[in-house]
């Protein structure tokens, strides 16, 4: 592809485009270069994706916080102008001349002036606000809608309905599949994300397949120091697992839990609500046995 | 006399009688139906007897009764014959038809089924003479062992819901309040804040609805108190919760409980269920106009649950992250509303304070903290259980009298009390008279009642990193310095432990520790690091030993300690070589046997499996586990033991 040369004088302005958490840096990098800076943004407003986040990898960050500052002075920058509801048409020309086309859609309100108090939403008589498209009905897969719809009948009118419903779910399942929690998402009005975060904060809980059996070996202080790290060992070893990892038959998961209050029976594991103690590595195909029998 | 409490009285009554008639005719064999007891049979047990009892024709003089736990779980699954109280440890299922035939038939006690006096090696027929039960206080446990938590009648013949009736006949709800305030009843949850203030505070609080929740979320590794209490009589944290709703002027309460706990679940549920029929709970207790009702509330496993704040958001749906303080829940707490939440074992204390009221009970105890209070005794002890003793008790009278000493005559070494927000109580400190301020004011706490023995086996190091690995992967990582200060402590004890300590190390630890307690924002982190800063005030020369000599004095630290043959005594019996899960043992039959350090996982195995008369497998550390030099290869023993004497006889020859 041929460039035609370089002017001897830069025009001395540049387009961003995309008004995310990359643009808003690259706008206010080149403004603090002396360059006059169009930000094109396809959307009601700038902040991107970013504005949705609650923490970013890898440092945990709060996103508001990261995005905040830049906002703010982005919206102050002489040099950066805010081109929103905006959709670039055509690029001509080359490096250090172009010519650039940008749609600007109708926004209905003096954008200069607007403090962004809202009181015109509030007051709109048609409600006539820019609303997002409604979002297509979840329905579950038909192996868990009784089970699901009958948990949800039975606790969604209580007051903090969340935690028993995912309880039950999980005791029912054994696990929380996507589809099931975009589903609850939805009939108890609590934003995925949210759910999405209770149901990873439990350790009871699970977000992958959890075998029929649930192998909990106590790691209390009392087990721990009578040797339940070796019973998990022998455990692990027989199984062909790691610690939280589930058999390829869907048989066992094998877990670590926090103390199960049985330092009488130290070392202690529990399968399926059942208890064993006072267990040394000898007794773990036993246990296993038993299992593999029920099954 | 209005209907519902006629009622009620009548069915104490009748199960009152009905127990005098049994007395004297009919043996209770009480056979303990706790979760340790079960996990060893306890329900196969009851099976076992039941129908035993049933085929020889017995059943208008005995009856088997399931109880909560008795306490003594060391010797479970186990049985307590009453009216005599006569105890049986370590039962089989196959011990039924010997029990029935000798004990029920020929009243003959069976002697090997006692419980053996580890001092006097002889048997002791009586629970009453057993030491373990004869320095204990039963208070709060008082019905532990003595009636089915199933059935409400067995609770009301045992003077159940008779506080619950005075309050309503004759109490206002201040005078209830003053009464707690001035038994002097403190928070058994850990921190010890006085009951009958928080009370007031939320009773004060003009906005309504307002909540009483129970907390049962014990979440300490090694305490199991709650647990024991919900399977023991479960309708004393009912009943208390009544009497604290009725004080605290609430409708509506909540006990959350840890999903670990399935059977006191179970029988928490029954006995709300039973509560509801008899008009305790609902609309229009006992023809009063107080209403209240109770709902359980399962966890999920997270520890920051017990932290009230993240308990109420748990309860709510939020995420459970604990928040600031104030204003306190008893302001603001569910849902926005004045909220109370007291400890299980605090609620349960309620009843037979307003029952026998605060003058009796306070002249239990210290004179700052009253009352008794439950202890799991774990660990390194002979008598393992659940206790209950009056505060004040120093410690030496727990571990030597009710715990009955160390196993193997070890030393003591160290308690740890609170669980992973406490801290060790160093051996020298045996005569400290356990309440709240004292622990305190040795670096621990009382936390929920967790005690866990130590012996001189245990390192120090080693256990500070277990707590700190713990409270690290429960931190809900909402305060950096929690969140990140316990990853640093644990990196540094990771070192340390590894023999990869450097200069500068203990330091840091000591400059980290407060550090994470001032910054933090909830109990947790507030506390996280007192397993370190009390091992290192009591052990501060196990930490420099780790560092300065790489050598772990109690020799546990894996990174640190090898395992080493004695060429001398190895007799080349192969039972270490078939048992090494590793296969780091050298040799062959009447080899001397050699452990390759570089295959070696030191799991331990040899040094349990080889024969005490033979003990030729020993653990090192520091200089002289860098010192030992082991043999290059296996060797036939005689030729080893021909070598030696040369050796000797060259050196005496000289």
């Amino acid at each position: 592809m041929s460039c035609e040369p370089l002017r001897s004088q830069p025009v001395g302005a540049a387009l961003v485009v995309g008004g995310g958490i990359g643009g808003m840096q690259a706008a206010l990098d080149l403004a603090a270069g002396g360059i006059k800076v169009h930000l094109v943004e396809g959307r009601p407003a700038i902040g991107g994706v970013m504005s949705q986040l609650d923490k970013t990898f890898p440092t945990n960050d709060c996103a508001m916080c990261t995005m905040a500052p830049r906002l703010v002075e982005i919206g102050r920058h002489r040099d950066i102008e805010i081109l929103s509801l905006s959709e670039v048409q055509s690029i001509q020309g080359g490096p250090g001349d172009f010519r650039v086309t940008v749609r600007k859609r109708p926004r209905f309100v003096n954008e200069s002036k607007c403090t962004g108090c809202g009181t015109c939403v509030a007051n709109c008589p048609v409600h006539n606000v820019v609303q997002p498209l409604e979002p297509p009905r979840i329905e579950l897969e038909p192996a868990y809608r009784e089970q699901v719809a009958g948990i949800l009948a039975r606790h969604r009118h209580r007051t903090g309905p969340l935690m028993p419903i995912l309880q039950e779910v999980d005791a029912a399942l054994h696990y929380f599949p996507e589809g099931v929690l975009r589903y609850l998402a939805q009939e108890t009005g609590y934003p995925l994300a949210h759910i999405y975060r209770i149901a990873t904060f439990y350790s009871a809980f699970s977000v992958v397949p959890r075998g029929k059996y649930v192998i909990n070996v106590c790691m209390g202080t009392t087990c721990y120091v009578r040797g339940s790290q070796r019973l998990m060992d022998k455990l692990s070893e027989s199984l062909g697992i790691k610690p939280e990892e589930t058999t390829p038959d869907m048989k066992f998961t094998l877990k670590s839990v926090r103390c199960i209050g049985c330092c009488g029976l130290a070392p202690a594991l529990t399968v399926g609500g059942e208890v064993y103690g006072k267990l040394t590595r000898k007794d773990v195909p036993d246990i296993l046995r038993k299992c593999k029998e029920a099954a | 006399m209005p209907l519902k409490l006629e009622e009620l009285r009548r069915t104490r009554e009748q199960a009152r009688e009905e127990a005098r008639l049994r007395s004297g005719k009919v043996k209770d064999l009480m056979v303990c139906c706790g979760t340790g007891c079960v996990a060893g049979g306890g329900f196969r047990i009851k099976q076992a007897l039941e129908k035993e009892i049933e085929r020889r024709g017995l059943k208008d003089q005995a009856r088997v009764v399931g109880t909560g736990c008795n306490g003594f779980c060391g010797q479970g699954p186990l049985l307590v014959v009453m009216p005599e109280g006569n105890f049986y440890g370590w039962l089989k299922p196959e011990d039924a038809p010997t029990l029935v035939e000798e004990h029920l038939v020929h009243g003959r006690p069976v002697e090997k089924l006692m419980y053996v006096s580890p001092e006097s090696k002889k048997p002791v027929p009586l629970l009453a003479d057993i030491p373990f039960f004869q320095k204990q206080m039963p208070v709060v446990l008082r019905n532990k062992g003595l009636i089915d938590p199933e059935r409400i009648e067995d609770y009301l013949a045992r003077d159940g819901y008779q506080a619950l009736e005075k309050v309503l006949a004759s109490l206002t709800p201040d005078q209830v309040i003053e009464e707690i305030t001035r038994s002097g009843l403190r928070g058994r949850g850990g921190a010890g804040f006085p009951t009958g203030i928080k009370w007031r505070v939320c009773r004060q609080e003009k906005r309504t609805p307002k909540y009483l929740v129970g907390n049962c979320d014990e979440g300490d590794p090694g305490a199991y108190m709650d647990r024991s209490l919900l399977e023991s009589d479960p309708h004393s944290l009912v009943e208390g919760m009544i009497i604290a709703a009725y004080a605290i002027g609430v409708a509506r309460g909540f006990v959350y409980i840890r999903t670990e706990y399935p059977l006191a679940i179970e029988r928490l549920r029954k006995a709300i269920a039973s509560a509801r029929q008899h008009q305790l709970l609902g609309e229009r207790i006992l023809d009063s106009d107080f209403a209240f009702d109770l709902e359980i509330r399962e966890g999920s496993g997270a520890f920051v649950c017990g932290e009230e704040t993240s308990l109420i958001h748990s309860i709510e749906g939020e995420s459970p992250e604990p928040r600031q303080r104030p204003p306190f829940p008893a302001q603001v707490g569910l849902w926005g509303c004045p909220t109370v939440i007291n400890n299980v074992e605090t609620l349960a204390n309620v009843p037979m304070i307003v029952a026998r009221g605060a003058d009796w009970y306070s002249t239990i105890g210290t004179p700052s903290s009253k009352g008794t209070k439950i202890f799991s005794l774990v660990g390194k002890i002979n008598n393992t259980g659940l206790i209950e003793v009056p505060m004040g008790i120093t410690l030496r009278e727990i571990i030597y009298d009710i715990g009955g000493g160390i196993p193997g005559n070890k030393a003591f070494k160290a308690v740890q009390t609170g669980g992973p927000s406490g801290g060790c109580i160093p051996g020298s400190l045996i005569d400290l008279p356990i309440d709240y301020e004292n622990l305190q004011k040795a670096g621990s706490m009382m936390g929920s009642g967790g005690m866990i023995v130590m012996d001189e086996d245990t390192c120090m190091v080693d256990v500070s990193k277990f707590f700190i690995q713990f409270t690290n992967d429960e931190s809900c990582g909402k305060c950096t310095s929690c969140r990140d200060g316990s990853e640093a402590l644990l990196e540094v004890l990771t070192r340390i432990s590894e023999g990869k300590g450097r200069q500068g190390d203990v330091e840091f630890l000591q400059e980290l520790g407060p550090a994470v307690k001032d910054a933090s924002m909830c109990g947790l982190g507030q506390t996280l690091p007192n397993p370190v800063l009390s091992t290192l005030r009591y052990f501060q020369e196990e930490y420099v030993a780790h560092v300065a000599d790489k050598e772990c004095p109690a020799k546990v630290c894996k990174e640190l300690i090898k395992y080493y043959i004695d060429p001398d005594k190895c007799p080349g019996c192969m039972l270490c070589l078939k048992n090494c899960p590793s296969g780091a043992v050298k040799g062959e039959s009447k080899h001397v046997h050699v452990i390759d350090q570089a295959v070696c996982t030191k799991c331990g195995e040899c040094l349990e499996i080889c024969p005490p008369k033979v003990a030729a497998i020993r653990k090192v550390t520091g200089k002289e586990a860098r010192e030992l030099r082991s043999l290059e290869a296996p060797i036939p023993v005689k030729e080893w033991r021909a070598r030696r004497a040369q050796e000797t006889r060259a050196r005496e020859g000289r």
